[in-house]
C-alpha cells in the first residue's frame, strides 16, 4: 500500500530544547507577575476599550426635541444582509419632515453587525455603540425595539461606535456635511 | 379608410408603420425606448416636458418624439450624442426645484426622475439646496390621492386623465413660472371613482396613493399578473405583494380591455386577500356548531352523505349551483363533478340574473353591473339547465318541497333575491356542501364547508363579458389549508371513482380545450398576457 504520508525531516529533540521552551514559559510568568504586564483582563469587573469604529448595539440618533432622526426610508431594511430590521412608517405631523417610524425593531439574534445599516443611512439616523454584551434570557428580549434603540447608550452609558459620516474617520456624505463644506445638490460624478 | 403603412428608419432599425403614428409611438411599440414623461399611450398628446427629443436627418433642430408624426423615407436617431446631450439638459431643468425627498417619497423605486437621471443625467446640480423654490407638501385631495406640489414636473398627465378619461376636470395648473403647481380648486377633495388612475400614471412622486402611503417600498414587492374579478369587465391589473401580503392592485395595460385604467371599486378590493376572516380549515358541522376538522375527513364526509342521498333517492335528489367567481377550469371540473361524479344534470349558475346583466355598463368608463368575472365563461361551459330543466329558483323551490335533498353550493348565495325562499330552502335540505373563502353568515346552514382560496392564490382563466379569455397566475400559496375549487372537484371525482389526472391547472385547461366546444383550438400560450376572444 502507498504511504499517504511523506516524511521530510525528523528533528531531534536533545535536553537543550527543553530548556529553551521553559524559558519562554518563566519570562511570561515572571513579566506578569512583576512587572505586571499581563495580556488578559479581569472581565466583567473590567472590560476592554474597544476601538473607535466598534461596531455594537446600534444607536437611534434624535434631534433635539427626542424625535427620531429616522426618516423610515427602508434604506437599512433593504441592505440588512441577515434581515433583522423591521420598520413600520407613519405621517409626521409636520409636512417638511413627512415621514417618521413608528415601529423600528432590530433582531439581536439575527443581526450579524456588519455596520451596512449604517452606511446605508443618509441622514445618520442609525449609528453604532460600543454594547456588545448581549445575552438575554428569552428570544424575545433580544427584539430591541425604537424606545430601546432611542435611549439604551444614553441609559447605559455606551460611547459611540462606527460612525463613518462623522468624527476623525469621517468622510463626509450626510446632507449637512455637504452644505457645511459648500458642496451643493448631488457630488456624483460621470 | 385604409391605412397607408410608411417606411421609417429608427436607430438603423426599419420599421413599417401605419401613416399617423407619431415616432414616439413607433418605436415603443417595436422595442425601442425613448424616454418620456407626458407623452402617455392613452391620454392626448401634450408636449410639454421635452424629455423625448429625438434627432430626424434633415430637421434643422430636435423635434419631440411625441409630437411628430411619421413621414416616408424619415430617418431618426434617439441615441446619438445630439439626442443625449439635450436629454443631459432637459433633466437639469426639470430637477431645478425637485427636492431630495427620495428617502421618504413612496415613488422612489418606480420614479421616472430617478431612472432617468441615472441614465441620462448623472450631472452636478448648479442650484443650491437652499435656492429651491419650495412649494405646498402633503396635500389631502379626497379618499384616494396624497399631492405634492413640489415634486411635481408639471407634464398634466393627470390633469389630461380627468379632462379626457373620466371627464370631470377636477385638477388644473396654478400660478405662473418656476411657482406653477398643480391642485384642485380650494384644494376640495377629488371624489371620483376612477381617481386612483392618477397615481399610476404620475411619473414621479407628486401624486402617491393615500391607500398604499408608506405601507411598503416598491422594491421589496413582486408583481403577478392577473385579472380584476370585481366585474365582468374583467380589466388585466397586476398583483403586487410581497411575503403572503398583498399591498396594492395595479392596472396592466390591454388596449382591448381596459386600457391602462381601472376602477376605485376593483383597486380597493384587494384586503378581501389578506383578510382576517378568511376561511382556512373545512368546517363539519357538529350539532349547532361548524368545527374545524382535516381535509380528509372532510371530504370522507361530504362522498359519504352524497353517496347515500344518491342510493336511497337517486342522483336526481342532489343538486349543484356554481358559481361565476370560479375560472374556467373550476368551472370545468364542477360540471364534471356534477354530471360524472354525482350524475346528474341538476344545475345552475345564475342567482341573482347574472347572465343579464353581464354586458350591461354601470357607468360609461369600464364597470359593469354584474360583480363576477366569468359569467360568460359559465355560459359558454353550458352551466344552465337544459330547455325546461330547473334554474336555482326551480332547484330551490324543490328542495323546499324534499325533492332534492343534497345540495352542492361553490359558493354561498346570500344575495339570492327571495330570502324567504332561500332560508326555508336550506333549513329543508338534509346535507348541505359550500365552498367558501371567506367566514360568513352564508355557512349558517352548511353541513360541510370546503375552504377555498382567492383568484390571488390560484392559475386559471377568466371570461369576460366580450367573451375575451384571459389568464391569472397564482402570486403566492393558498392561505391556511384552503385549495384552489378545482383541486377540490378534481380529489371529490376520485373518491367517486372517476379515473382522471390533473396534477395542474393548466393540465385541466388543455382537457377543457379539447372537450369543450367554445374553447376548442386555444392554448395557454395563444391567450398570452392580453387574452383571446372565443370565436362564435
Amino acid at each position: 500500500m502507498e504511504s499517504y504520508v511523506k516524511v521530510v525531516k525528523v528533528e531531534k529533540v536533545g535536553p537543550l530544547d527543553t530548556l529553551r521552551g521553559l524559558w519562554v514559559t518563566l519570562s511570561n510568568f515572571f513579566r506578569t507577575i512583576f512587572l505586571r504586564n499581563r495580556v488578559t483582563i479581569q472581565y466583567p469587573e473590567e472590560e476592554r476599550d474597544y476601538s473607535e469604529r466598534f461596531r455594537g448595539v446600534h444607536i437611534l440618533t434624535k434631534h433635539e426635541d427626542g424625535t427620531p432622526k429616522c426618516t423610515a426610508c427602508f434604506l437599512c431594511a433593504t441592505i440588512c444582509p441577515a434581515d433583522c430590521i423591521h420598520i413600520e412608517a407613519g405621517e409626521h405631523p409636520n409636512n417638511r419632515v413627512e415621514k417618521i417610524p413608528t415601529r423600528f425593531d432590530i433582531d439581536m439574534l439575527r443581526c450579524v453587525f456588519c455596520g451596512y445599516c449604517v452606511d446605508a443611512c443618509p441622514e445618520e439616523a442609525i449609528i453604532m455603540s460600543k454594547e456588545y454584551d448581549l445575552a438575554t434570557d428569552t428570544r424575545e428580549e433580544s427584539i430591541f425595539t425604537m424606545e430601546m434603540l432611542l435611549n439604551r447608550a444614553d441609559k447605559l452609558g455606551f460611547d459611540n461606535g462606527y460612525r463613518p459620516h462623522f468624527g476623525p474617520l469621517g468622510g463626509g456624505g450626510t446632507r449637512g456635511k455637504m452644505e457645511e463644506a459648500g458642496i451643493t445638490g448631488t457630488t456624483r460624478k460621470k | 379608410m385604409k391605412t397607408y403603412m410608411v417606411k421609417i428608419t429608427i436607430d438603423g432599425k426599419e420599421l413599417e408603420v401605419p401613416e399617423g403614428t407619431v415616432i414616439i409611438q413607433a418605436a415603443l411599440e417595436n422595442d425601442i425606448h425613448i424616454p418620456h414623461y407626458c407623452y402617455h399611450p392613452d391620454l392626448s398628446i401634450d408636449g410639454n416636458c421635452r424629455m423625448c427629443l429625438v434627432e430626424v436627418e434633415g430637421m434643422p433642430k430636435l423635434p419631440i418624439a411625441c409630437a411628430t408624426p411619421v413621414a416616408d423615407g424619415m430617418v431618426v436617431h434617439t441615441k446619438n450624442e445630439n439626442v443625449t446631450k439635450a436629454q443631459e439638459s432637459v433633466m437639469e431643468f426639470l430637477l431645478i426645484n425637485h427636492p431630495i425627498d427620495c428617502p421618504i417619497c413612496d415613488q422612489a423605486g418606480e420614479c421616472g426622475l430617478q431612472d432617468y437621471y441615472m441614465n441620462h443625467g448623472l450631472h452636478n446640480s448648479r442650484i443650491g439646496l437652499r435656492e429651491k423654490v419650495l412649494k405646498r407638501k402633503v396635500i389631502d385631495l379626497g379618499e384616494m390621492i396624497v399631492l405634492d406640489t413640489e415634486r411635481c414636473i408639471l407634464c398634466s398627465r393627470c390633469i389630461r386623465f380627468f379632462d379626457e378619461v373620466t371627464h370631470t376636470g377636477e385638477l388644473q395648473f396654478y400660478k405662473r413660472g418656476d411657482r406653477t403647481e398643480i391642485g384642485t380648486y380650494k384644494d376640495q377633495p377629488i371624489d371620483n371613482s376612477y381617481s386612483g388612475n392618477v397615481v399610476d400614471i404620475c411619473p414621479v412622486g407628486a401624486l402617491t396613493s393615500k391607500d398604499f402611503r408608506f405601507k411598503q417600498r416598491v422594491w421589496f414587492l413582486k408583481g403577478t399578473k392577473s385579472v380584476c374579478p370585481t366585474c365582468s369587465t374583467g380589466c388585466n391589473i397586476r398583483i403586487d405583494h410581497t411575503k403572503g401580503v398583498v399591498f396594492r392592485l395595479v392596472p396592466r395595460r390591454n388596449p382591448e380591455v381596459n386600457k391602462s385604467w381601472m376602477c376605485d371599486k376593483g383597486r380597493m378590493a384587494y384586503p378581501l386577500i389578506n383578510g382576517e376572516n378568511r376561511l382556512k380549515y373545512p368546517m363539519i358541522r357538529n350539532g349547532e356548531n361548524l368545527e374545524p376538522s382535516p381535509w380528509e375527513e372532510a371530504l370522507d364526509r361530504v362522498v359519504k352523505e352524497l353517496k347515500k342521498i344518491k342510493e336511497e333517492s337517486g342522483p336526481e335528489a342532489i343538486a349543484g349551483i356554481a358559481s361565476p367567481q370560479g375560472t374556467n377550469e373550476d368551472l370545468f371540473l364542477f360540471k364534471k363533478w356534477i354530471r360524472e361524479g354525482i350524475g346528474t344534470s341538476l344545475m345552475d349558475f345564475r342567482v341573482n340574473d347574472e347572465d343579464k346583466k353581464v354586458r350591461e355598463m354601470e357607468d360609461s368608463i369600464l364597470r359593469r353591473k354584474d360583480e363576477n368575472p366569468n359569467t360568460r365563461g359559465a355560459l359558454a361551459l353550458d352551466l344552465v339547465p337544459k330547455n325546461g330543466g330547473l334554474d336555482t329558483k326551480g332547484i330551490l323551490t324543490a328542495v323546499k318541497e324534499g325533492k332534492i335533498k343534497g345540495l352542492y353550493l361553490q359558493r354561498p348565495i346570500d344575495h339570492f333575491p327571495d330570502k324567504t325562499l332561500l332560508k326555508e330552502a336550506l333549513e329543508k335540505a338534509e346535507f348541505v356542501v359550500m365552498h367558501a373563502t371567506h367566514n360568513g353568515e352564508g355557512m349558517r346552514a352548511a353541513h360541510v364547508v370546503l375552504p377555498s382560496c382567492t383568484y390571488a392564490e390560484k392559475d386559471g382563466t377568466f371570461t369576460n363579458y366580450e367573451d375575451r379569455v384571459q389568464q391569472i397566475h397564482r402570486a403566492f400559496p393558498p392561505i391556511g389549508e384552503s385549495r384552489p375549487d378545482w383541486e377540490i372537484f378534481r380529489d371529490l371525482l376520485v373518491h367517486f371513482g372517476v379515473s382522471l389526472s390533473f396534477p395542474t391547472a393548466q393540465d385541466v385547461f388543455l382537457q377543457l380545450s379539447k372537450e369543450e366546444r367554445a374553447f376548442q383550438g386555444m392554448t395557454l400560450k395563444g391567450i398570452g398576457d392580453l387574452g383571446r376572444r372565443i370565436s362564435s
